[in-house]
């Protein structure tokens, strides 16, 4: 356990200043989600969730990078200092993976929080249910199913990287998991397809109450956006989470087996 | 008492051997020189100890176990300079008493102090002063096994003697140092034992005493043997 915190602290050292960046850049996306002055308030509501979804893309991104430029630690023989400490590989990768997972998941709440403000702000009323699936529910989903295994991929590449580095013979299983990801993504995607709802399905706001369809429906002037009163709740397929989250499971066990097995 | 053992090991980097056919017993309480060229095999020869590397052949075992289940017990100084640009003293003590059971507080500050480490970040400090932490950092833990890959290369000649000073009070007579360095005459004096490389083998294996005995030098054998 005293390693384990040893570990996180030195994550916070490495990673601090990019995951406080990440979460101050909250700030600047809150004030962006102000300064939208469109007079008519279904583009208003629009251009803000459009904000807010390139918030969470650009989160993704910063997340990935923070994890990925660990693989500077091969350099200078911090990863054989490394190497040689007492715990597990698959402490090592747990604890990078921790501080990123728990970065993000406080990223997303903010967004969470954010686009509760926003439909504040379009004049829609939530009651306390609602907000609490927009600000933790969605936000759970969400990370869940994109940048939960994003960040395993992402480490269990670097952590290739670091072990076999993209030289001699290195390159062709780094080439051949490179080029395999694509494949691989649409053969998940396409499984995800064939078993979505197979299990019941997850109410995501399904406490909006009418008077929010009814208020959505009074501010979208164009039918197109308007609110269907008969799929009043959005319901999401709960396999795709479970898969994915067993995925990152996957990735992160095999990224840390390579650095059990890796020579430095 | 056997400290490490290692019973014909070849290790390959591709078509190139780094060590090869190697046999080598290292004893408790033993400070073994190993010297040799460029090239002969003598940081292959640690990182195989360390368990940083596998061999193609053979086998190692530190402590009765592989190499690399014993790295616990095991201090690896390698040639890297291994420290974060934030790095402070302070903070290469938080993350090796973290780390390491056997990490003393008391002997990093004692070492620091001696070895005249500046309360620097590491990006902040020259390369002396960089590797004269990482060796306060290393000789501050209670390990059965040090192996310390040229700690004197490219430091200044007050730096290094500061080193070796420190590698001195700091041994208690059972602990087992394998230094490496091309520093031989400064060295010489350290060794009880020295094992001369050249070309992935151990060409002799000698007791420092002995060669004076005999009226050379290790550095003159050095220069007869490996010529």
């Amino acid at each position: 356990m005293r390693a384990f915190r040893c570990l996180v602290w030195l994550e916070f050292r490495r990673s601090g200043v990019w995951a406080a960046a990440l979460l101050g850049s909250l700030a600047f996306w809150a004030w962006g989600l102000f300064q939208v002055r469109a007079v008519d308030v279904a583009q208003q509501l629009g251009i803000r969730l459009l904000l807010l979804g390139i918030a969470g893309a650009i989160g993704a991104l910063v997340l990935a990078l923070m994890v990925g430029r660990l693989r500077g630690d091969t350099r200078a023989g911090l990863f054989q200092m490394l190497l040689m400490t007492p715990p597990t590989g698959y402490v090592h990768v747990g604890t990078r993976y921790a501080f990123a997972a728990a970065t993000a998941a406080l990223y997303y709440m903010g967004l969470g929080g954010l686009a509760w403000w926003t439909l504040r702000l379009s004049g829609l009323p939530l009651d306390a249910g609602t907000v609490a699936q927009l600000a933790l529910g969605l936000p759970f989903y969400a990370l869940g199913v994109s940048v939960i295994p994003l960040l395993a991929w992402t480490l269990l590449l670097v952590t290739f990287q670091s072990a076999y580095r993209v030289s001699g013979t290195g390159w062709i299983p780094g080439t051949v998991m490179a080029l395999g990801t694509p494949f691989a993504l649409r053969w998940l995607v396409n499984g995800i397809e064939r078993v979505a709802y197979a299990l019941p399905g997850w109410p995501v706001l399904g406490s909006v109450g009418a008077d929010l369809i009814e208020a959505a429906q009074g501010i979208a002037e164009d039918p197109a956006v308007s609110v269907s009163l008969e799929h009043p709740a959005l319901v999401l397929p709960q396999e795709p989470l479970w898969i994915m989250l067993a995925l990152a499971v996957v990735l992160l066990l095999a990224a840390g087996r390579i650095w059990q097995e890796v020579e430095a | 008492m056997q400290i490490a053992r290692l019973d014909g090991v070849t290790k390959r980097y591709g078509r190139t051997e780094g060590v090869r056919e190697l046999d080598l017993d290292v004893g408790g309480g033993e400070v073994i020189g190993l010297l040799g060229l460029n090239g002969s095999g003598k940081t292959t020869l640690l990182k195989l100890l360390a368990g940083l590397l596998f061999p193609t052949s053979g086998s190692v075992r530190v402590l009765e176990r592989p190499a690399r289940a014993a790295r616990a017990d095991v201090v690896y100084l390698g040639e890297g300079d291994a420290l974060w640009g934030w790095m402070t003293p302070r903070d290469a003590e938080r993350l090796f008493a973290g780390l390491y059971v056997d990490f003393d507080a008391g002997r990093f500050g004692r070492l620091c102090e001696s070895l005249a480490v500046p309360r620097r970040t590491a990006r902040a400090m020259s390369k002396g002063e960089r590797g004269r932490l990482r060796l306060a950092m290393a000789l501050s833990r209670s390990a059965r096994l040090y192996l310390l890959d040229e700690p004197l290369a490219g430091i200044d000649l007050l730096s290094r003697e500061r080193i070796l000073r420190s590698i001195v009070q700091e041994w208690h007579g059972d602990e087992t140092i394998l230094l490496s360095t091309h520093e031989v005459a400064e060295a010489e004096g350290l060794f009880e034992r020295v094992l001369y490389m050249k070309e992935g083998r151990v060409v002799l294996d000698a007791q420092a005493e002995e060669l004076r005995e005999r009226g050379r030098s290790v550095v003159e054998t050095f220069r007869e043997v490996l010529s």
